[in-house]
C-alpha cells in the first residue's frame, strides 16, 4: 500500500475516537442510568 | 405585538435576528471578495498585473508538454494555464508526486523578469474526481479524459 | 405536567432506538471502513492515499451535520424552552467537536501526500477550522451557564445565542470551494450526479451511513445520561425540601 504512514494513522485516529466517545457515552449512560433507578426505588 | 404569547415573541425575535445575520453575512462576503481567494488564474493576472516583486499564488492546470528540466537537473521550467492565458513558471526544488501534465498546480513566488514566475513552493491541486487506474486508462482510450 | 409527559415518551423511544442505532451503525461502519481499506482500488491520480476520503468524508459530514442539529436544538430552547432540546444541543456539541477535529487531521494526514503540504489557509479549511472553534466556544460557554444555573438547561441563553449565529460558517464551509478559488477540491457529490467512480462510492456511503447510525446512537445515549442525572438531582431536591 502507497502513503500507508499516512493512511494507517488516519483510520486509527478515527476508529479510536469513535470507539472512544462511544464507550465514554455508554458508560456515563448506564452509570446515570443506575443510579436514576436506585434514586427511584428509595 | 403585545398580544403575541412569549412563546410566538420569541420566535419572531429569533426569525428577525436570523434575517439580519443572514444580511449581515452577505454584506461582509460580499465586501471580503476575492480578498479570501487562495490563488489567482492566469488570467487574473492579466487582468490586474500585480506589483512587481509582490508574492502571489498562481493557479491553475500544468499545460501539456510545457515541462522542461533545465540543464543544472533540479530546476523545472512550465507554463500555467487556465485555458485561455498562461504563464511561465520557473521553480528549484522536488514537486508533489501528483505534479503532473494537464493535472492542477498552485505554485507561490513573485514575478521575476521577462514576465518568468519564479515559484518558491509548488502545490498539486486535486480535482473532485476519483476512480481506479484501469478506468481512468480506459476512459483515455476513448478520450473522455484529458 | 406535559414538560415531564414529552421527556417520558422520549425516553421510550429511546430505549428501544439506542441499541438499534449503535449496532447497525457499528456493522455498516465496519464494513465500509473495511472495503476502503482492503477491497476498494486505488486512485488513478492518489494512489492508496484515496482510502483516508473513507474516514475524512463522514468525519466532515458528521462535523457540519452535527452543527446544524446544534444550532436548531439551541433555537428550539430558546423559542419554546423545550427542556429536550437544550439537552440534545448538549448530547451533540462534544461529538461534533470530536469529529471536526478527526476531519481537520485525516484532511491534514490527505493533504500531504496528495498536495504537498499539510495546512495551507485557503477558505475551505479555515472555515473548517473556524467550526471546530465554534464547537469549543459553545461548550465552554454552555458548560458555564449550567454552572450558573444549576444544571437547568432552560435558564441558557449565552451558549445557544453563539450556536445559532455561527449556522452561518455552514454556508461558507460548503460553497467556500465554488466562492472562491482554494486548494481544497471542489464536490464530488452533488445531488444530480457524482464524479466518485462506483467502487469507490460504495464503501464511501457505507461508511457514511455507518458512522451517522453511530453518530445518532451517541447522541441517543449521552441524551438518556442527561435526563437520568436530571431525575435524581430532582429527586434529591424534593427529599431535601421534604426534610426541611
Amino acid at each position: 500500500m502507497t502513503h500507508a504512514e499516512f493512511i494507517y494513522p488516519s483510520y486509527a485516529l478515527t476508529i479510536a475516537g469513535m470507539v472512544g466517545v462511544l464507550a465514554w457515552s455508554w458508560l456515563a449512560m448506564r452509570r446515570a442510568e443506575a443510579a436514576a433507578a436506585k434514586a427511584k426505588r428509595r | 405585538m403585545s398580544r403575541l404569547k412569549p412563546k410566538h415573541q420569541r420566535l419572531v425575535l429569533l426569525c428577525a435576528a436570523l434575517v439580519a445575520l443572514g444580511g449581515a453575512s452577505t454584506l461582509a462576503l460580499t465586501a471580503l471578495g476575492d480578498k479570501a481567494t487562495y490563488f489567482y488564474a492566469p488570467s487574473d493576472v492579466f487582468a490586474h498585473a500585480p506589483e512587481p516583486g509582490t508574492a502571489i499564488r498562481l493557479g491553475g492546470l500544468v499545460e501539456r508538454g510545457s515541462v522542461a528540466k533545465q540543464p543544472d537537473g533540479l530546476t523545472i521550467a512550465f507554463r500555467v494555464t487556465d485555458n485561455a492565458r498562461e504563464v511561465p513558471v520557473r521553480y528549484t526544488g522536488i514537486v508533489p508526486d501528483l505534479f503532473r501534465e494537464g493535472q492542477g498546480v498552485i505554485t507561490e513566488g513573485r514575478f521575476g523578469p521577462g514576465g518568468v514566475f519564479m515559484a518558491d513552493t509548488v502545490l498539486a491541486k486535486h480535482d473532485e474526481k476519483y476512480m481506479p487506474p484501469e478506468v481512468a486508462g480506459s476512459l483515455h482510450k476513448v478520450g473522455r479524459v484529458g | 405536567m406535559h414538560r415531564f409527559a414529552n421527556p417520558a415518551r422520549f425516553l421510550r423511544i429511546a430505549r428501544v432506538c439506542t441499541p438499534l442505532l449503535t449496532l447497525s451503525g457499528l456493522v455498516l461502519a465496519a464494513v465500509g471502513l473495511w472495503i476502503g481499506l482492503f477491497a476498494s482500488p486505488p486512485d488513478y491520480q492518489q494512489g492508496d492515499s484515496v482510502r483516508i476520503m473513507y474516514v475524512h468524508v463522514p468525519a466532515a459530514w458528521l462535523a457540519s451535520g452535527g452543527y446544524l442539529g446544534l444550532a436548531i436544538s439551541s433555537g428550539v430552547a430558546l423559542v419554546w424552552r423545550h427542556p429536550l432540546a437544550g439537552i440534545a444541543a448538549r448530547a451533540i456539541a462534544p461529538v461534533g467537536a470530536l469529529f471536526t477535529a478527526i476531519c481537520l487531521v485525516t484532511g491534514s494526514l490527505w493533504g500531504k501526500p496528495t498536495w504537498g503540504t499539510y495546512w495551507v489557509w485557503d477558505a475551505r479549511l479555515t472555515s473548517m477550522l473556524v467550526l471546530l472553534f465554534l464547537y469549543i466556544g459553545y461548550l465552554a460557554l454552555a458548560s458555564a451557564e449550567d454552572e450558573r444555573h444549576g444544571g437547568d438547561v432552560t435558564l441558557e441563553r449565552g451558549a445557544a445565542i453563539l450556536a445559532i449565529v455561527g449556522v452561518v460558517n455552514l454556508p461558507i464551509i460548503k460553497f467556500s470551494v465554488e466562492w472562491w478559488n482554494t486548494l481544497h477540491q471542489g464536490p464530488s457529490i452533488t445531488l444530480t450526479k457524482s464524479t466518485i467512480d462506483p467502487a469507490m462510492l460504495l464503501p464511501l456511503l457505507t461508511s457514511l451511513a455507518g458512522f451517522s447510525l453511530l453518530f445518532g446512537g451517541i447522541v441517543l445515549m449521552r441524551m438518556r445520561a442527561a435526563l437520568a442525572r436530571q431525575m435524581v438531582e430532582a429527586r434529591g431536591r424534593r427529599l431535601a425540601e421534604a426534610y426541611a
